[in-house]
């Protein structure tokens, strides 16, 4: 398998129960967090698993590739 | 600058986290409780359901403050509506029911109130409790204490313990500051969805719905809320269906057999969670570190219950700590101390919440879809029947 690009996950806020099954399942490091309880959103996300968009009950996590290697300036 | 050391330093006012403060507490030990929110249990990622033994274990009033409904037993469906009814007020009529000297089996609670209850109990025994503070990080010291770093309204502070306490929910955090294995695994986090309906006739019962066609992964209820409300809800596998548990949720209320009983629901209130159906986490402490509640996953992994478990777990781990800091290895809170926490939890509860994981792992193995529901109706059925080994889990 060839190395997952990173992504940038993005939310539909209006459809976001915060729920917190996002960050449940998210394998990142501690803080991988935004401030509302979700996954982050405001920098790229290197393992690209995609479980966070899964688990959603509402099915409003999106993602777009990252303009950048995985660098983030956090 | 840095405020008062304490004993224990607790991370998330849930119910265990408030649990572990107010059996410390009373005990003497000094305990800071922290919690992120503004309003504890909001928003809500619970259906509510906690047996009533579960409350009275760790000194709980059945306080009208948070209780939505008695719950005298349960319904379990099978995908077509058959159900198996296990009816305490029939069953033991001369114990349950709401007459006089006839008490509930359980209750569906408000997790709003519920937690702010628990988190009053601990204050009034002595628990300080700061609102608005979140946990950035923890670093156990050479003295053998540990500074556990906060901000609080957006003040970074640091304060030392000799113990922290993880309880911070399935969205823990403190695990991972302290590199413990606690990711779940996608085929064991469900994704859950529940609306809070009117128009919904209940019985006092808990209504389990079973089946693939429902709820693949997981199963549908159907709960009383209280006031005449219900609550509608259900939690899915995302492995094992390509649509979010909102469709299901959908389909489940216009579809199912129930769709009569729900053509004029109106939605009152809309909450989710990530229900973890998992096992235990194989390791619960770190150097001044234990994990209590959801954080440690202590969740039933047959029926997705976690108050119960939060509530006994958060006091075993009370009780491992005061016997700790009155023993000659006080000072000493390496994880080959904190280990005696867990041996403890394991002797008390683990133990059966391994065997129900294992009876799961066994129903979501079957490949055959029929056969699969079969084995969770029974299993489920099973499980609520009087004479369950499980009734106290």
């Amino acid at each position: 398998m060839s190395k997952p690009q990173p992504v940038l996950f993005q939310i539909g806020w209006n459809a976001c129960i915060n729920c917190g099954a996002c960050v449940a399942i998210c394998p990142q490091e501690a803080g991988f967090i935004s401030p509302f309880d979700t996954i982050a959103v405001d920098r790229p996300c290197d393992i690209a698993c995609l479980l966070c968009e899964s688990i959603c009950p509402v099915d409003t996590i999106t993602h777009v590739l990252s303009q950048q290697s995985g660098s983030s300036e956090f | 600058m840095n405020p008062t050391p304490y004993d224990l330093v607790i991370i998330g006012s849930g119910p265990a986290g408030a649990t572990v403060g107010r059996f410390a507490a009373e005990a003497g030990l000094s305990v800071l409780l922290v919690d992120k929110k503004q309003e504890l249990g909001a928003p809500i990622q619970c259906s509510g359901a906690v047996s009533r033994h579960a409350l009275e274990d760790v000194g709980l009033a059945l306080d009208e403050e948070y209780i939505l409904e008695p719950i005298y037993g349960f319904a379990i469906y099978d995908q077509v509506g058959n159900a198996t009814k296990i009816d305490y007020r029939k069953l033991k009529a001369d114990e349950y029911g709401d007459g006089p000297d006839r008490k509930p089996l359980g209750y569906v609670v408000d997790r709003r109130r519920f937690d702010r209850y628990c988190m009053t109990q601990a204050e009034r025994a002595g628990v300080e409790t700061w609102l608005k503070t979140e946990g950035l990080g923890y670093t156990p010291k050479a003295d053998g204490r540990c500074d556990v770093h906060l901000r609080r309204f957006n003040e970074e502070i640091t304060v030392n313990c000799k113990v922290l306490v993880g309880a911070d929910g399935l969205m823990s955090q403190v695990g991972k500051w302290a590199g413990l294995q606690t990711h779940i695994k996608i085929t064991e986090l469900a994704g859950c969805l529940q609306f809070i309906v009117d128009k919904v006739e209940t019985e006092g019962l808990l209504e389990i719905i079973t089946g693939h066609e429902w709820a693949p992964g997981g199963y549908a209820w159907v709960f009383p809320k209280g006031h005449g409300y219900a609550e509608i809800g259900l939690g899915v596998i995302p492995t094992m269906t390509d649509k979010p548990a909102r469709w299901h949720l959908d389909k489940f209320i216009k579809q199912s057999f129930f769709k009569e009983r729900f053509k004029d629901s109106r939605i009152l209130e809309i909450q989710g969670g990530g229900v973890p159906l998992a096992a235990p986490l194989r390791t619960q402490y770190a150097d001044n570190l234990v994990l209590v509640g959801d954080a440690a996953r202590h969740v039933n992994p047959i029926t997705g219950g976690g108050i119960h478990t939060a509530l006994s777990g958060g006091k075993i781990a009370a009780e491992f700590l005061i016997d700790h800091f009155a023993s000659p290895n006080a000072t000493d809170c390496s994880a080959a101390m904190m280990k005696g926490y867990q041996d403890n939890w394991l002797e008390e509860l683990g133990d059966k919440m391994w065997k129900l994981y294992h009876t799961k792992t066994k129903v979501f193995h079957q490949e055959d879809i029929p056969t699969r529901d079969a084995y969770l109706y029974q299993t489920m059925s099973d499980y609520f029947d009087p004479n369950s080994e499980y009734k106290k889990v």
